[in-house]
Parts: structure tokens; C-alpha cells; sequence
């Protein structure tokens, strides 16, 4: 029974993250080839998402982490190679995370600042990572 | 130029960091000075299979935190390797902390 309440958590706490995440990428990815609209009201878009980031994805994130060890630790799942394989698209998701949240806040203070273009991509690596992540739970082919 | 209210964010993200700096730093000494050494010298394996995950869960915050740090800009290239080389030594978090408390000092400064 505790085993269903935590994977609602987990999915839950997943929909948040990801949510959260392809929101942030998509918002820096249309900065990045010029948003729309006047200087001050994209930074204020920016600070308001960077504030969401903080309040909401980062911590979804932890609970998405935290009931996820807490399923596979009670479910006997480590050792199998299809978690073994979503932990790696997870921890690059994570990192991804890190990387938008960093550039969210420095979006925040200025205008100015320009923004990797490689950050254009990261909205289709997350769909991406999302997608292979959703397959292996839900198959586990391996 | 920075609001009040940014200045207030960036302060609260730099005690944030420092403290799971700290917390990196202590749960390392922990686990090589103490647990390292029960398992070997009084065979308590418990000592590391407790200490190892959450040392690993500490070090792990402490690496996301250093790369939304960097990703938000205003620290330079030696800084950088400095605070990623440090989390990897023994005290080294502490040192870390030292260089978070200076930023937040230069930051918190009229």
C-alpha cells in the first residue's frame, strides 16, 4: 500500500519537474532567438520563472528524487539494467536543470547577457529524455 | 544593477550553497575518518553502507548546486575549478565555505 501512495509522489513530483523544466527551456530557447517585447518586460519574465524555479521545479525535483530512491529501494529494483539506464537520463536531466536554473537567475538581473546557443536544443533533449525515461518504466525491456 | 529584492535571492542562494558546502565537507571527514576505519579496523561494514549514501547524497546536491552556481555567471575560471577540486579532499569543503562567505560578504556589502 505505502508502495502506491510513494509512486503517486513520485509521479506527481515528476510532472512538476518536468513541467517546470520544459517551460524554463522553451522560455530561454525563445530568448535566445529574441523574445518578443520590451527589455524590461523579459527580464520581468525571467525573474518570474527564475521565482517559480525556486519555489516549485527545484523543489519538485528533490521529491521526485527522494520518492524515486524510496521505490526503488522498496521495491528491490537497483541492480536492474532498466533503472540502471533511466538513473543516467535522470542524473542528465538533473544537470540540464541545473544549467536553466543558473541562466534563469542571471537572465533575471539583466537584459544583457547573452545566452548559449546549444540551449536552443535542450527543449527536444528533455522530450526526449522524458520520453526513453516513460518507455523503460513502463516496458522495462531490459 | 541588482534590486533589493535580487540582492536578498542571490544572498539566500549563497547561504544555501555555503551551507550544503559544510555539509559535503563534514559528511567526507565522517565517512574516511570514521566509517572507512570501523569497517576495517572493527569490521562494522554497517558504518560505510550508512555513511556511503548519504555522503554520495550530499555530494551529489553539493555538485547541481555548483553547476546552477556557474550557469548563473559571476564567478571566474580559477574560482571555478577551486570549489569543483575542493568537494573531491578532505576539508576541502570547508574551504569552500571560506570562499562562499567572502562572496557573500562582497555581495551583502553597500
Amino acid at each position: 500500500m505505502m508502495y502506491l501512495w510513494l509512486k503517486a509522489l513520485h509521479v506527481a513530483a515528476v510532472l512538476c519537474w518536468t513541467g517546470g523544466l520544459l517551460t524554463a527551456s522553451v522560455t530561454i530557447a525563445a530568448r535566445s532567438t529574441r523574445l518578443a517585447g520590451a527589455a524590461s518586460e523579459r527580464t520581468a519574465a525571467m525573474e518570474f520563472l527564475s521565482r517559480w524555479d525556486r519555489r516549485v521545479t527545484s523543489p519538485a525535483m528533490l521529491v521526485a528524487w527522494g520518492a524515486g530512491l524510496a521505490l526503488a529501494m522498496q521495491g528491490q529494483w537497483f541492480g536492474s539494467v532498466w533503472l540502471t539506464l533511466k538513473l543516467a537520463i535522470v542524473f542528465a536531466l538533473s544537470a540540464l536543470h541545473a544549467v536553466l536554473s543558473g541562466t534563469l537567475r542571471r537572465l533575471a538581473w539583466s537584459d544583457a547577457p547573452s545566452v548559449p546557443s546549444w540551449l536552443r536544443h535542450v527543449p527536444f533533449v528533455i522530450i526526449a529524455g522524458v520520453a526513453v525515461i516513460a518507455t523503460l518504466v513502463v516496458v522495462k525491456p531490459f | 544593477m541588482m534590486s533589493p529584492e535580487q540582492r536578498h535571492e542571490e544572498l539566500a542562494h549563497l547561504r544555501r550553497m555555503r551551507a550544503i558546502s559544510l555539509i559535503e565537507g563534514s559528511t567526507l571527514l565522517l565517512l574516511v575518518l570514521a566509517a572507512v576505519p570501523l569497517k576495517h579496523l572493527a569490521g562494522l561494514a554497517i558504518a560505510t553502507r550508512i555513511m556511503g549514501p548519504i555522503h554520495g547524497l550530499a555530494f551529489l546536491t553539493y555538485v547541481w548546486m555548483l553547476i546552477q552556481l556557474v550557469s548563473g555567471g559571476g564567478w571566474s575560471r580559477p574560482e571555478i575549478v577551486r570549489l569543483a577540486i575542493a568537494a573531491f579532499i578532505p576539508f576541502g569543503g570547508f574551504v569552500n565555505a571560506r570562499v562562499l562567505a567572502r562572496h557573500q560578504r562582497l555581495l551583502a556589502a553597500p
